[in-house]
């Protein structure tokens, strides 16, 4: 995200309102002061079946986390299926991934990450399918997905990466009855960004340091994330919203938009801003305070309270309808509209035929590498990702780009 | 050992035979992108073709590496560039990071009239092919990643060398050099040994951002499909020639 600007102090008159914040900065000076982390992240259908989760975290932006497809193996002793459906593996780098046998249990995606025009990688993807069963009544799964965009360095988008899916489960799961969706989102996102706030004032150990921003300038509290995290039920789509990135529901081939962008000169958020006694400046677009062009997100405290962490929640039910969920970073939708997004998801879904209900498990990845026509639904949901992502390079977007693709279809 | 002036003529040499060379390649290549032929015979045949080309880049990078051990402060402020070009160098070269920047603007061309096509129902191939395949696509985003952190790491040991020359020793030999009212300041052995040892390590650097831009062109070409290649490789030498041709005219234009 592009988000971040150069100097407040730069902007006439407007200067008693700044705290000290990042110099005014060219963006190389940026590129300077940012570690190049991994650059993108992406998922194709070439996938290789990472080494299980406590390998495979190091220091990936993306990481697929599927549930092990249940063995048939009739040598697995009665039971062990449960165990088995509970071991998660790490997908790293690889997007169309991965389907279990009982397809109603697992969803089907894509995902594509990629640095584009950036050269520093600021987005990150989390996607864990089954992340929770909390709604035990119906034994169903409850999957997640989230697209964080980190602006001023990655650390705070790494940290959502690694860390909401696990917060957002934790409040699902105590709080049920009494608490609604809503509730449990913004406990959640709130915690989030506690933990971020909490572990900036801890970065003090430098030795500790994920990225080097934090090496170079002591107070980092000048970086932040957006945040847009779907949590699919079987009869739900929960989104969570804070920021500009964008979450999308094509239903019957008409784009519904399930979030609103948080942007300084929404008027609703300008007066909010005002309220709080932030001003929104002009400098190459509304900017709160001259300096960050959204007006939500995780982290980015010399900002609070004029921007803050509470998501906006929208709750939908779904539909027989319902073709594909699209989240996605602003490096998308910067260059592509709603409707055509949708457009190119849903041919790409029609393309190829659903999944069949029975497949090998446990080869999914060599498939969907030979996949021809209708083997499999993933690699659909991984065209979508990467065909969107190359339309929006090809639209010269010049930031990072991030693309999930989830299919809806029901009764596959 | 030749005179400086005669460094700097065979090295203007080097560059000017190395844009002959690249205009005879283009010329070669355009004419291969016309040629209709049966598929398994051309594709070796322009195989072939961008190899000659990777080798044509590689011998020139080792022609002046040759010559910079000579001399190599000419190639990081090159006489024999515009104004323009010389502003657009990353250590005495293009970026690495340039060619898979190429490869975006070009692949980008095509993808926008075929989304339309898809969208309108004209199309259905494989879909995630477009362009550049899912496969193709992954892995010069993978390459990019590479090349950009490399890069870095380079403009960074050449951050480290500018500095030093404000450092222990040059400046210390500077400090302590006197002159004679009126007259230049003269160099003496210890500044000679010092400057030496500095433009070693500036060769050492051009080396290496040689390398970088080989690797990468080569990794690019070998992700890329013949067909892809040489469309790849005549934009890129268009490109080159076309900043330096116009970047010459700017400058003449403005004195």
């Amino acid at each position: 995200m592009a988000g971040m600007c150069c100097g407040v102090n730069m902007v006439g008159g407007e200067t008693e309102t700044a705290k000290p914040v990042e110099p005014p900065s060219s963006q190389s000076a940026r590129r300077r002061r940012m570690e190049i982390h991994q650059q993108f992240r992406f998922v194709a259908s070439d996938v290789a079946v990472a080494p299980p989760l406590e390998n495979g975290r190091k220091r990936q932006k993306v990481e697929v986390v599927v549930p092990l497809p249940p063995r048939k193996s009739s040598k697995l002793a009665p039971g062990s299926n449960e165990d088995e459906e509970n071991k998660y593996f790490a997908v790293n780098g690889c997007g169309c991934v991965v389907s279990s046998s009982s397809s109603d249990r697992t969803p089907k995606f894509g995902m594509t990450s990629v640095c584009g025009r950036r050269r520093d990688m600021e987005d990150t993807v989390a996607i864990h399918p089954c992340f929770s069963k909390a709604d035990s009544e119906n034994h169903s799964n409850l999957h997640f997905f989230g697209v964080y965009d980190g602006h001023g360095c990655s650390h705070v988008a790494m940290r959502c990466k690694d860390r909401m899916h696990e917060i957002v489960k934790e409040e699902v799961e105590t709080a049920r009855d009494s608490s609604s969706w809503k509730e449990t989102m913004k406990r959640s996102f709130s915690r989030m960004d506690r933990e971020i706030t909490d572990w900036s004032n801890a970065a003090a150990d430098v030795s500790t340091s994920p990225c080097r921003c934090e090496l170079r300038t002591p107070q980092c509290d000048a970086v932040g994330s957006t945040a847009v995290v779907a949590v699919v039920t079987p009869d739900k789509i929960i989104i969570s919203n804070c920021g500009d990135s964008r979450a999308v529901l094509c239903r019957n081939g008409s784009a519904i938009p399930l979030s609103v962008d948080h942007k300084p000169d929404r008027p609703d958020e300008l007066e909010r801003i005002q309220e709080a006694g932030g001003r929104v400046i002009y400098w190459d677009g509304a900017r709160v305070l001259g300096v960050l062009a959204m007006s939500r997100a995780i982290g980015d405290n010399y900002l609070k309270p004029y921007v803050i962490s509470d998501p906006e929640v929208t709750i939908i039910d779904r539909t027989n309808e319902d073709d594909c969920l699209i989240l996605a970073t602003d490096g998308l939708w910067d260059v592509v509209s709603n409707d055509t997004a949708c457009g190119v998801a849903r041919i790409c879904l029609q393309s190829r035929k659903p999944a069949s209900p029975v497949r090998s498990p446990g080869r999914s990845c060599d498939a969907t590498e030979n996949a021809s026509a209708g083997e499999s639904s993933d690699k659909a949901c991984a065209d979508a990702s990467i065909l969107l992502t190359k339309l929006a390079l090809a639209r010269h977007s010049t930031d990072n780009v991030s693309v999930v693709v989830v299919d809806l279809r029901r009764n596959l | 050992m030749a005179s400086p002036s005669s460094h700097r003529g065979q090295q203007h040499c080097c560059f000017n035979d190395w844009m002959n060379l690249q205009e005879h390649d283009l010329s070669e290549l355009l004419q291969a992108q016309t040629v209709e032929e049966n598929g398994g015979d051309k594709e070796v045949q322009l195989r072939r073709l961008v190899d000659k080309n990777v080798e044509h880049f590689q011998a020139y990078a080792q022609e002046r590496t040759r010559l910079a051990r000579d001399h190599v402060s000419p190639f990081f402020a090159p006489s024999w560039c515009s104004s323009l070009e010389s502003s657009l160098l990353w250590l005495a070269g293009c970026r690495p990071s340039l060619f898979i920047r190429l490869i975006y603007a070009l692949s980008g061309l095509e993808i926008e009239s075929q989304i339309k096509e898809f969208l309108e129902g004209l199309r259905s191939s494989d879909l995630s092919d477009l362009s550049l395949s899912a496969r193709q696509f992954s892995m010069v985003n993978e390459l990019q990643g590479r090349t950009i952190k490399e890069e870095e790491k380079l403009s960074e040991e050449m951050a480290c060398l500018q500095e030093k020359i404000a450092d222990q020793p040059i400046a210390v030999i500077a400090k302590e050099t006197t002159r004679v009212l009126g007259q230049s300041f003269e160099t003496n052995e210890q500044a000679d040994e010092a400057l030496d040892d500095h433009s070693r390590s500036m060769v050492s650097i051009l080396e290496a951002a040689d390398k970088l831009r080989i690797n990468t062109l080569k990794a690019l070409v070998s992700i890329l499909s013949p067909v892809q290649a040489l469309d790849f490789l005549i934009a890129g030498k268009k490109l080159h020639i076309c900043i330096h041709q116009w970047g010459n005219k700017r400058d003449q234009k403005h004195g």
